[in-house]
């Protein structure tokens, strides 16, 4: 045998293999009923812990039975170790510059004060909420469901402040970042970039949440709120914003959080596609917040499923549930809507007539008429981003 | 009235408590092996994450485990050395692996 040949030989020999090991990759149910940490971080409650360095928190499931998600009860995500632990509130500005005419220093007070405030109720979503679905497993954190929430914010337009300080001309884009830094000088830091005309009025820079200072860790004293995108835009503690005429490079904008640029949004582990782009906006998706795995139900007794559904701002149009593993499907009663960020709640009665497992489902439809798919319906993306499939619990009835 | 007055001070001050003085983060302990080779994982991994972001990953082949050190290495810039590239490959697939090479 030529050597070369040999190398033919081996190669499609290994790709029989991997490709074996790819083929048992159906996307199932996330992570589910994870046992909350006793340790309770500032400002929050008990939540499922990943890790304290940087801090990564998630709601559980039972937190999802309401439209807004109190401050305590929110999910923390943070990419480098070192975050800021302490603020000179007074101090403390955000600085404008860059292709403008007048650079400006934007302090607490001046948000309060000089400008029309705004309010915007939306969820805020990691992209890769319930990444654990996905199989194989892709890098980085394992998700339940929770890594999700909605809440009331409260601020000022970026629009307003862009144009307060006046663009000059070539202005195009504006890069922000926060106070969090990496151990290492050369990691990348977490930075995001936005195109200028792609910053729609309810992109705001918030200064409350739920009616209160933000969490500490929820990226105290102001976080970019961009109402319908994934949170990883979501830039928390800005101290910068720079108006540039260019895109520049940056890691959290090239490498992470991107999914395939084809139609699926999909690939697999032996194909990765090599054209990418941002995950951006919000695919449609609900969660039934009670009952949860752990609830005993009598048989009998009266039921009030609860939950929430949200997508990118069309709205949700429809809820559906089914107690027969998706054979048939019954509309759920929604709450009102906030917002079309929101999430709106929903409700659904039922009375289990038998002892055992019993399997709820739920379904969200928006109004484009997007619905979610079965979890094994869902192709796999490198960073496990973006999964909505079905809701499901299993319950017993006793 | 003084009473009143009190309240509010007292309102005040505990609204802006958390942020006069550092807000402190609980240091969490999460369980991970420790054998021979935890030293490379303490020297390496612990600058960037806690060991919750290892174990989180589950039990993975050990070509998943040795693309998260190069990644750690190339994207994160973590100094990692060659030697301990594969002293850390080899502790986290012989007690965070799946038996599976790839």
């Amino acid at each position: 045998m030529k050597r070369r040949d040999f190398l033919k030989t081996s190669l499609a020999a290994s790709a029989v293999a991997l490709s074996s090991s790819a083929s048992a990759g159906v996307t199932t149910q996330p992570l589910d009923s994870q046992e909350v940490s006793k340790v309770a971080f500032p400002e929050k409650r008990p939540l499922i812990t990943y890790s304290n360095r940087p801090p990564l928190l998630e709601t559980p499931r039972d937190g999802f039975t309401k439209s807004i998600t109190p401050n305590d009860e929110f999910f923390v995500r943070w990419h480098t170790p070192k975050i800021p632990t302490h603020i000179d509130i007074d101090g403390y500005s955000i600085s404008i510059n860059g292709l403008v005419e007048t650079p400006l220093f934007v302090s607490l007070k001046n948000l309060k004060t000089d400008y029309e405030q705004v309010t915007i109720t939306a969820v805020m979503q990691c992209g890769g909420n319930s990444r654990s679905a996905f199989k194989p497993i892709t890098s980085g954190i394992q998700w339940g469901n929770g890594a999700m929430g909605c809440a009331e914010f409260k601020g000022v337009r970026l629009n307003d402040i862009l144009k307060k300080a006046g663009l000059k001309k070539g202005a195009a884009w504006i890069s922000l970042n926060g106070g969090d830094t990496a151990a290492f000088y050369r990691t990348p830091s977490f930075a995001r970039e936005l195109e200028l005309h792609e910053i729609k009025d309810d992109v705001i820079i918030a200064y409350e949440m739920n009616g209160e200072d933000f969490p500490f860790l929820n990226g105290y004293p102001v976080r970019l709120i961009i109402p319908g995108a994934y949170a990883d835009s979501w830039v928390k503690m800005i101290e910068n914003i720079t108006v540039t005429n260019d895109y520049k490079e940056l890691f959290f904008m090239d490498t992470a959080y991107r999914i395939p640029d084809n139609e699926c949004e999909c690939e697999t582990d032996q194909n990765p596609v090599q054209k990418t782009k941002p995950i951006t906006t919000m695919n449609v998706k609900s969660i039934i917040g009670y009952p949860t795995s752990k609830t005993l139900i009598h048989m009998n007794s009266n039921v009030t499923l609860k939950g929430v559904a949200f997508d990118s701002g069309s709205g949700i149009k429809e809820v559906l549930i089914s107690l027969d593993s998706g054979e048939s499907w019954e509309r759920a009663t929604l709450a009102k809507e906030l917002s079309p960020f929101a999430f709106r709640a929903f409700s659904f009665k039922f009375r289990p007539k038998n002892s055992g497992n019993l399997t709820l489902m739920a379904k969200a439809v928006n109004k484009q008429g997007q619905e979610q798919p079965f979890a094994k319906e869902i192709q796999w993306n490198h960073g496990g981003y973006k999964y909505n499939g079905i809701d499901s619990v299993t319950i017993e009835v006793v | 009235m003084k009473k009143i007055i009190l309240s509010i001070i007292f309102t005040f001050s505990a609204l802006n408590a958390a942020y006069t003085e550092k807000v402190k983060l609980p240091n969490i302990k999460f369980s991970i092996v420790v054998d021979e080779d935890f030293k490379a994982m303490q020297r390496n991994c612990q600058w960037c994450h806690s060991f919750g972001y290892i174990t989180n990953q589950g039990k993975q082949s050990r070509e998943f485990w040795h693309k998260v050190v190069v990644k750690m290495r190339d994207v994160y810039k973590a100094p990692i050395s060659k030697r301990d590239e594969k002293i850390t490959t080899d502790y986290l697939f012989k007690n965070y692996g799946n038996s599976s090479l790839n």
